[in-house]
């Protein structure tokens, strides 16, 4: 896969790809959650 | 050098005026103590995400471990999928988060602050700075080392020169305006990164014909392996090496875990929570630091390994041998042979860009360290009210030392001094900042106990087995006449996962054996 043949290595390419726009996600579907609740 | 002296010059003027005024700026909004120390608390989402991604990737992580890259190929690829999901997720929305509202509940500026009055021990507050305030110059002395060396060969200035001119000038908006200036310059340090890599990215795809036709030529180098390399493991460089070789202890243990578990206690980094107003701004953070690490590690480990398909092409050897040996030349060499003169200017300020953000927040975390936690909290007991000043006297204090590290470390020592503070952190800091924000029968004891034997048994096996940095230092072979005390695998075993795990166990035994911290106190941290 992607011209390359190690299953370990194509597999982090692709796992740091994905957990970038894991990220990406996360921070957009909670764009406005945990607002200033407490106390200071 | 390909491009003028003129133009490069030109160029880092300007990069130069911005940063002045975005330190005057910093300079300007710091007038209280907790301005100066975690940026009033109310730091933008964006200046928190592109600091700490900025602070995190030196110029070593592009220059030093992309040409790792270049020599043991595309594994290291699994550090930039636990920067980004460690270092970034994991760091953010669980440390994170818990490290912010405890830092507010409990008033406390600096890192080893959070921990003394989680656990109500002035002693771990102290001890934590003056560890901090000890081995943090020699990763700011290596960093230092780093950046002066780009001065020295792009701007033809003599070293000596180089590491007075740069130091003076970091030292200059670091003192005077605190974190705010540290992050205010760290946010255009940080665009700048991120656009230099993301240009060398497309650039090396482009010019190697392609994504997948890269890869696979890369793929096709396996034969040209060297039999030194081959014999330690290396199957290809992209390929794992061999489970249990050398090599693969290397990749997986120093630099995959060591480096990808370590930033987690990293105090320069676990500051900057504190510096944002709510968990809405930590959330935002993370949708710009998971692909800002992607574009930092991830682009360096994929372009050190891929410059083995350009040098073998265009010179018919690959990139180990195109650089001399040296594994550090790997990625200047690539840059000023392969990439357009444009391009040149734009990388040089990147890795410029990298040196000194890191090296500014840690000038700021090691004077805090000294000033605050350890002089005024531990010696002084608070009684001194004036922590800035202490803080701006102590600043230039350990600024000397990193100095003076930089005159006197061998450039050998580059990659495994930064190592050596990322395992030291995690050993020493790690169990006892999880119990902090997580576990709350952990005790006072407990913390003391794994901190201790996380810090002394990092360093015993740094200096007695870990053969990386037990042969160089010579201690052993001075004390016991053997270069280490333990053969076999054990000496390829990085300190961080001996170390870590039994600070981990001694804090979990010791909590449990002592009398747990009063509720009134952990309600006071937690809230009720």
């Amino acid at each position: 896969m992607l011209g390359i043949d190690d299953p370990q290595i194509w597999l982090a390419y692709v796992l740091c790809v994905f957990s970038a726009i894991g990220c990406i996600i996360y921070g957009a579907l909670k764009w406005n959650d945990g607002e200033e609740e407490e106390e200071c | 050098m390909a491009v003028s002296t003129p133009v490069l010059g030109i160029v880092v003027l300007i990069y130069l005026m911005m940063i002045f005024y975005l330190g005057w700026l910093g300079y300007k909004k710091t007038k209280l103590t907790e301005d100066y120390m975690v940026g009033g608390r109310k730091m933008h989402p964006y200046i928190l995400a592109i600091s700490y991604g900025a602070t995190f990737i030196s110029t070593s992580a592009i220059v030093g471990f992309g040409g790792a890259a270049g020599a043991l190929g595309m594994g290291l690829l699994w550090l930039a999928v636990m920067n980004i999901i460690v270092g970034i997720f994991l760091a953010f929305v669980i440390f994170g988060k818990r490290t912010r509202s405890i830092g507010l509940k409990l008033g406390a500026v600096t890192f080893p602050e959070l921990l003394g009055r989680r656990y109500q021990s002035r002693f771990i507050q102290g001890f934590s700075g003056i560890l901090i305030g000890l081995f943090m110059p020699l990763y700011a002395g290596i960093v230092l080392i780093g950046g002066a060396r780009f001065v020295e060969t792009t701007l033809n200035i003599d070293y000596d020169v180089a590491v007075l001119i740069l130091t003076v000038i970091v030292a200059a908006y670091v003192i005077t305006g605190g974190i705010i200036a540290v992050m205010y310059t760290d946010a255009l340090q940080g665009a700048l990164m991120f656009l230099g890599m993301a240009f060398l990215l497309t650039l090396t795809y482009i010019k190697l014909g392609g994504v997948v036709e890269a890869h696979q030529a890369l793929t096709n180098m396996a034969y040209l392996v060297p039999e030194s390399l081959a014999k330690g493991g290396h199957l290809g460089w992209t390929s794992m090496p061999v489970f249990g070789s050398p090599i693969w202890w290397n990749l997986v243990s120093t630099l995959v875990l060591g480096v990808g578990i370590g930033v987690l206690a990293q105090p320069q980094l676990a500051v900057r929570f504190m510096t944002v107003k709510d968990d809405k701004a930590l959330n935002r953070a993370v949708l710009v630091g998971g692909p800002f690490i992607l574009m930092m590690t991830g682009v360096a480990f994929i372009v050190g390994a891929l410059s083995n398909v350009y040098f073998f092409d265009k010179l018919g050897v690959i990139s180990v041998v195109a650089a001399k040996g040296n594994i550090d030349l790997i990625i200047p060499e690539y840059i000023n042979s392969a990439m357009p003169d444009l391009f040149v200017v734009l990388f040089m300020l990147t890795l410029l860009a990298a040196a000194m953000s890191t090296l500014s927040s840690q000038f700021h975390t090691m004077g805090t360290a000294i000033g605050h936690d350890f002089y005024r909290e531990f010696l002084k007991n608070g009684e001194i009210g004036q922590t800035v000043n202490v803080t701006k006297i102590a600043i230039p204090v350990t600024i000397l030392i990193s100095v003076a590290l930089a005159y006197i470390l061998p450039i050998s020592i580059v990659a495994t001094a930064t190592a050596i503070f990322f395992g030291l952190c995690a050993a020493s800091f790690l169990p006892m900042y999880t119990g902090a924000l997580f576990w709350k029968r952990m005790t006072r004891e407990g913390a003391i106990a794994s901190m201790l034997v996380g810090a002394f048994t990092s360093l015993f096996w740094l200096l007695f087995v870990h053969a990386k940095e037990a042969v160089p230092f010579g201690i052993s072979q001075a004390l016991f006449g053997k270069a280490t005390l333990l053969g076999g695998t054990w000496a390829f075993v990085d300190p961080i996962i001996v170390a870590t795990p039994l600070a981990f166990i001694t804090a979990i035994v010791v909590s449990l054996l002592t009398k747990p911290i009063p509720q009134e106190h952990m309600e006071k941290c937690f809230g009720k």
